[in-house]
């Protein structure tokens, strides 16, 4: 009895030992690159935001960073998701865009949607982050699926994959992926009245 | 005796028995990040990394691993490994990371590294075991390198984003989704298997 109760407290030690071994080593590059990855995370909106106000992206990243900090207004400050893209020599709005989430199938889909300046009418989006089932689902993240916003006006309702649909209220499901292309319509449906930047300002 | 050992395990990963043609395993990554020859071979180097240090790791722990819970162990390792992988992409490859998406962190399920833990690195000293997940990393990659530049090549006309084909060359859409990678992966087997591992066989019964 007593020789079997030593193996499990071996075996609970051993394994709360490994354990501890692990996160602690994890924990650490995690803490040495956190930084790093948020930097990359900001560059990343940047260049989202960037290319859904249409301007054509530089290939290296401080151009962007530096379009960003002289042509964008961002705000909240801390954690921007709304902003406002001003022609660098006029100062008018040329675009508007939104950091918006809406709720997949296994996840929080995170995208930047650009807008025209009258705040109605959608420009392309670009899909942040999401979980999506690979081949399905992730699909949402394809060129074709994130372009074919440009020009629409909401509220937005989905047609079979490949319509490609020239009606300004229609945009194309991806096939296998209801759930997926429902929950960026939805997304981009709830917008409009979201948004905050509705009196367009000149 | 024993470095003539890890050189004949070392040939039979990569040869006779081959994790992805011979044993089939690891065949979900090997159909998943194969349509872009750039992302094999981040994808081939985190593997190699991880059966590598994971076998090394489990083969050093073999004596004080208990029984019971050798498998917990084993994953938890294997799991660690993988996140260093990860967290390492993205902080310094973003751009590779976000394509990889989540096949990086199904490094953890492949087949292959979990096979050699069990088989090998529980039962066999540090430098073999090492040896062996090495051999079967690399045994891995250029099974999926080769089916990455076929695919590549057939469904974007060039190889690591160069045009080699030319302009007038149509693109086998189909190579670049995944039913592409069952043909190549299937004609890979068909080839391998017909040419080279039958006729193997026969000379020796």
């Amino acid at each position: 009895m007593s020789s079997r109760r030593q193996e499990s407290l071996r075996t609970v030690g051993f394994m709360t030992a490994l354990s501890l071994v692990s996160i602690t080593s994890v924990s650490a590059l995690h803490l040495a690159t956190v930084q790093r990855v948020n930097r990359n995370a900001d560059l990343y909106l940047q260049r989202a935001v960037m290319e859904v106000s249409g301007v054509a992206l530089p290939a290296d990243a401080a151009a962007v960073s530096q379009w960003f900090a002289a042509s964008v207004e961002a705000e909240p400050a801390a954690a921007p998701t709304r902003f406002r893209i001003r022609d660098a020599a006029t100062r008018e709005t040329v675009a508007l865009a939104f950091k918006c989430r809406g709720r997949g199938l296994w996840g929080t889909i995170t995208a930047v949607v650009g807008m025209a300046p009258d705040g109605r009418t959608f420009r392309e989006l670009r899909i942040l982050e999401q979980n999506e089932t690979p081949g399905l689902g992730a699909r949402i993240g394809e060129p074709w699926f994130m372009r074919q916003t440009a020009g629409k006006r909401g509220p937005l309702k989905l047609v079979p994959e490949g319509t490609r649909s020239a009606q300004p209220n229609e945009i194309d499901a991806v096939t296998g992926a209801t759930i997926s292309s429902a929950a960026v319509r939805d997304m981009l449906n709830r917008l409009p009245e979201e948004a905050p930047f509705k009196e367009a300002t000149p | 005796m024993n470095a003539a050992k890890n050189w004949k395990l070392f040939k039979e990963n990569l040869g006779s028995q081959n994790p992805v043609f011979v044993q089939v395993l690891g065949i979900c990554s090997t159909l998943a990040v194969t349509n872009v020859v750039k992302n094999t071979v981040v994808m081939c180097l985190g593997l190699i990394f991880v059966t590598a240090l994971s076998n090394l790791l489990v083969s050093l722990l073999r004596g004080v691993i208990p029984a019971r819970v050798r498998m917990m162990a084993e994953v938890l390792i294997i799991a660690c490994l993988v996140i260093i992988v990860d967290i390492y992409l993205k902080a310094f490859n973003p751009d590779i990371s976000r394509q990889l998406g989540p096949y990086v962190g199904l490094i953890i399920t492949n087949c292959i590294v979990m096979g050699h833990a069990e088989a090998v690195a529980l039962t066999q000293p540090p430098a073999t075991a090492f040896v062996d997940g090495l051999a079967a990393g690399i045994g891995y990659s250029y099974v999926l390198l080769a089916i990455a530049c076929v695919r590549e090549l057939l469904g974007t006309g060039g190889i690591w984003g160069f045009n080699v084909l030319g302009g007038a060359w149509v693109n086998w859409a189909i190579m670049v989704m995944a039913p592409g990678g069952f043909f190549v992966l299937a004609v890979f087997i068909w080839i391998v298997k017909g040419c080279w591992l039958k006729p193997a066989r026969k000379e020796k019964a």
